[in-house]
């Protein structure tokens, strides 16, 4: 009896109202999308439109659509596989800047005077864009176009800079979100270790640094944005695999539709990026609340 | 039993805060937060610091525990001096200051393995293990803070302190975020723990009760600026403590009303002190202060108060008086010692206790000029007692003797006429109020309800409240003070002395007025218009039946019995401030322990008793002089009082000092 009700109650019926709950978030957002594609649709629909309409993206660029990973030798690939390669450039830089952001970060939030040298230095790089950087980079590297070790170490100049730019872009939010985690730590913690006179040691590892990680992983999901938003600029001198470059090389030839395209790839990577490390800090940080 | 602590002064203390202050420099100059505090703190006691927010008292906490140094002055902590924080003294935080990436376990852990390094690991997981328990947190223990209530949170702050056996304990508010009833659970829980371990503790709290509940000894602290202690609590209510039966004892509500008395005082004096600020003392003519604050307590004694303000008699000697009326005794000797009052009505014993420093207080020397009322006081005896068959002195021993839990009588102050005569009345019938009843303070107003509510057996108080409970049925009156001492002075004028000394001729005025004003109260044809003004509101807001009985009516004693007694309220006849009268005051204060007897008490009466303001306030209204003698008093009993020879045929244990106590004395 009581198997056959339950059986009843798990049918169809409970799907159904399942998605019936889920209606008022899926409707919404379709119909925007839906009618933001009406609109450009109605705007590019002319003869010599400055942007292909949605229709003719869909056409033109239909091979890169669904199969994201065809490897035509050369810079013909998918852009999955494009993807790829920018996933691991951006790896690199960003690995960086949490290594490098969090050990200054903490560097410069526990001395006042390191903080007060460093802190008007570091406001005025941060806001800049990381296209102006590529500039800097490109020629700081250049100079090291025939260095040995670069060779060694399996790399190049061009690939450098643009691990650079990735890097000197996403350095700062963890930078000073750390250096903020680092001094805010509460006084009622600090009287803690004191009242039970924890060594230097055990009051790094046991209260400064679980304080500062809620601040730390705000950096850090700061920085993976903006690291991915870097590529572009990253890539844009250096051919062969990547989105950035895809892109500009769509545009250099035309192919508006598969840059396009392109385009809804970064944004959803860069969501998708997002969402982990905002996980990975759901799943590390114990915050009082 | 109020100079003990004094011998145990060549003893090093557990704790001393010796004469702490603590500034703190800001840009308009200094910030004195905390001013000379000196406290000693015995081993095993829990002592709590009370007053109001930003009163200093969880600077003073930091002090103790390292977190903060003081600015002149310091902590000794068993002879060592305190110098930086420590696990010796773990603090449980105001907000539990839990670390929330560790778990329950993971936090105490913590301190444990920090300072039981040498243990090893068994023994240090037992630790914690055990006091996981302690507090019954066993199914939380491996929960992080965020997933605890408050309570709990509270309780792992508590379990964290106490496993690395803290010499003291320091509590910061602990239970201020908790709800009611978590928050009692807790308390009894703290106690058990304290009760168990022998712990000494110093709690912070700005909740009358918990201190009532928890403390051995509340410090009660002044309002900031400069706060410094005020006045400390003796809360010698037994233990072990239940929240709901102590408020069951009467004592309790005295020693609550005190505490809340205090701190709705400290409010008050905020107010005053900026008032003050703005208007400073009006001087007219040869009068130095006109304006006057004049505490009284509403009872029918209080007449020549209230008419010489209502006549006018104030106003005519140059004075604008505020009667302002005081909830307790205790009120009136606080509000004149610290200057709130400018002058008081008081219980005779009163100029003495303050000036002696009475209840561990800082002496404060007062001036009496005047005798403002003699008689007036009864004892009442509840209507359970009378029905047990107790009529006089004798049956009420037999009766005391039957009980098998020692009888409570209340009294209003322990230097009032009412509590010397209660006791001398009962050692009479040879039972000694000291072992076999036990006497409490309680302000006049409680008394009827007290009696009600069967926590006391019997009171000794002035009218209205002895006629008030025999008109209702309540009790009746086994004697009335012309039974024990006909014609003892009873309430009398007090200033401070520094105050006398600085206002001369306001002090002749405000003698003058009352002197006045106590003529117009003892002729018997001038008492029925009398009463109307006293029962007035602003004064004893009574039903003038109740204060009828004794004033200007015959006297009911409740057992049908009803007497004329012409001398029931007497406020003019020796209105002087009599120097033996004081003197068996102050061997009798002696004789129940309430001071030791000081060897130089003719340098003490001489300071204390102002003749000469009397008698020009005498001459100057044509009024009889009352001869200043030495003449030998007799009670009632028949018992007669040399002054020559004050101690002869007190017991030999009385304490016989020097005293030195009173900087303003010397």
């Amino acid at each position: 009896m009581t198997s056959n009700n339950l059986l009843k109650q798990s049918s169809p019926n409970v799907v159904f109202e399942w998605l019936q709950g889920q209606f008022k978030f899926i409707v919404p957002p379709v119909l925007a999308l839906g009618s933001l594609l009406f609109i450009w649709q109605l705007l590019c629909g002319g003869e010599t439109p400055p942007l292909p309409p949605p229709t003719k993206v869909v056409t033109e660029a239909w091979k890169f659509i669904v199969d994201p990973f065809f490897d035509n030798g050369g810079t013909d690939k998918g852009l999955g596989r494009h993807i790829f390669e920018s996933l691991k450039r951006v790896g690199i830089g960003y690995s960086g800047s949490v290594v490098i952001g969090i050990s200054l970060g903490i560097l410069i939030g526990t001395n006042v005077l390191m903080y007060r040298a460093f802190d008007p230095i570091f406001q005025v790089l941060r806001t800049v864009p990381p296209l102006a950087w590529l500039p800097i980079s490109s020629a700081v590297f250049e100079s090291f176009k025939e260095s040995e070790v670069l060779r060694m170490l399996g790399t190049d100049a061009v690939e450098l800079s643009a691990v650079f730019v990735i890097f000197i872009t996403s350095v700062w939010p963890v930078l000073m979100n750390t250096a903020v985690g680092v001094q805010q730590v509460p006084q009622d913690y600090r009287n803690v270790a004191k009242v039970l006179r924890l060594s230097r040691f055990e009051y790094f590892t046991k209260i400064l640094v679980p304080s500062a990680a809620p601040y730390i992983f705000t950096g850090l999901r700061i920085a993976i944005g903006l690291s991915w938003l870097a590529i572009v600029a990253a890539e844009m001198l250096k051919g062969g695999v990547g989105i950035g470059f895809f892109i500009w090389d769509s545009y250099n030839s035309g192919k508006y539709s598969e840059m396009i395209v392109a385009l809804f790839y970064v944004g959803i990577v860069g969501l998708l990026l997002d969402k982990v490390v905002f996980y990975i800090s759901k799943f590390l940080v114990q915050t009082d609340s | 039993m109020t100079y003990d602590s004094c011998a145990l002064q060549n003893e090093l203390p557990f704790l001393e805060i010796d004469h702490v202050d603590r500034i703190f420099p800001t840009k308009e100059g200094d910030y004195i937060a905390v001013e000379d505090v000196d406290l000693k703190v015995n081993k095993g006691e829990f002592v709590t610091l009370i007053g109001h927010s930003g009163c200093g008292k969880s600077t003073l906490l930091n002090i103790i525990a390292g977190l903060d140094r003081a600015t002149n002055g310091g902590i000794i902590l068993e002879g060592k001096e305190v110098k930086s924080p420590g696990p010796d003294r773990m603090m449980v935080f105001q907000n539990h200051s839990l670390l929330p990436w560790l778990t329950v376990k993971q936090n105490i852990a913590l301190a444990v393995n920090r300072v039981f390094k040498h243990k090893s690991k068994k023994e240090r997981n037992q630790i914690v293990e055990e006091h996981i328990d302690l507090v019954s947190l066993r199914p939380a223990a491996d929960k992080f803070p965020r997933e605890i209530s408050g309570g709990m949170k509270q309780r792992v702050g508590i379990a964290r302190a106490l496993s690395i056996r803290p010499k003291l304990l320091l509590l910061d508010e602990p239970f201020g975020a908790l709800d009611a009833l978590t928050r009692g659970r807790l308390q009894e829980q703290l106690m058990k723990i304290c009760e168990d371990h022998a712990l000494s503790v110093v709690m912070i709290t700005h909740d009358v009760d918990e201190a009532l509940l928890l403390s051995d000894r509340i410090v009660m602290l002044t309002n900031g600026p400069s706060a410094h202690i005020g006045q400390i609590l003796d809360v010698d209510l037994p233990r072990p403590r239940h929240r709901m039966e102590i408020v069951n004892n009467p004592s309790y509500y005295r020693m609550r009303g005190e505490l809340i008395e205090f701190l709705n005082r400290q409010k008050k004096d905020k107010v005053q002190k900026a008032k003050r600020n703005v208007e400073a003392v009006v001087s007219r003519g040869k009068i130095e202060k006109v304006n006057l604050n004049i505490g009284f307590i509403p009872l029918t004694d209080c007449a020549p108060l209230v008419i010489a303000q209502e006549k006018g008699l104030f106003a005519k000697y140059g004075l604008e008086v505020t009667l302002s009326r005081e909830k307790s005794w205790g009120a009136i000797a606080d509000g004149v010692r610290e200057g709130r009052l400018d002058a008081a009505q008081m219980v005779t014993g009163m100029p003495l206790a303050i000036t002696l420093g009475m209840e561990k207080k800082e002496p404060v020397a007062i001036v009496t000029s005047l005798t403002l009322s003699r008689n007036g006081n009864a004892i009442t005896i509840a209507k359970s007692v009378w029905d047990a068959g107790v009529r006089d002195l004798v049956s009420l021993k037999t009766y005391i003797q039957a009980q098998d839990h020692r009888p409570t009588f209340g009294m209003v102050h322990p230097a009032s006429m009412h509590n010397l005569l209660l006791r001398h009345w009962l050692a009479n019938a040879g039972i000694d109020s000291q072992t076999e009843v036990d006497v409490v303070v309680i302000p006049p107003a409680q008394m009827v309800s007290n009696l009600i509510s069967s926590n006391i057996i019997g009171f000794s108080v002035g009218e209205p409240w002895n006629s008030r409970s025999v008109h209702e049925g309540l009790g009746y009156i086994i004697a009335t003070d012309l039974d024990i001492w006909n014609g003892h002075p009873e309430k009398v004028l007090g200033v401070r002395a520094d105050w006398a000394k600085e206002y001369p001729n306001t002090h002749l005025a405000l003698t003058k007025a009352l002197l006045e004003a106590c003529a117009y109260c003892q002729p018997e044809q001038n008492r029925e218009e009398i009463l109307g003004i006293i029962c007035q509101p602003a004064y004893l807001n009574a039903q003038s039946i109740y204060v009828r009985c004794g004033f200007n009516s015959p006297y009911r004693k409740g057992s049908g019995e009803n007497l004329y007694l012409k001398d029931f309220n007497i406020f003019l006849g020796d209105n002087s401030p009599n120097r033996s009268e004081h003197l068996w005051v102050m061997a009798q204060m002696a004789r129940w322990n309430l001071i030791p007897f000081p060897s130089n008490y003719d340098q003490i009466l001489d300071r204390m008793l102002d003749p000469k303001t009397y008698i020009r306030a005498s001459e100057d209204l044509n009024l009889p002089v009352a001869p200043v003698s030495l003449a030998p008093i007799v009670l009632a009993d028949g018992e007669i009082f040399d002054p020559s020879a004050p101690m002869a045929g007190l017991p030999n244990s009385t304490e016989i000092r020097e005293f030195v106590g009173d900087r303003q004395l010397v």
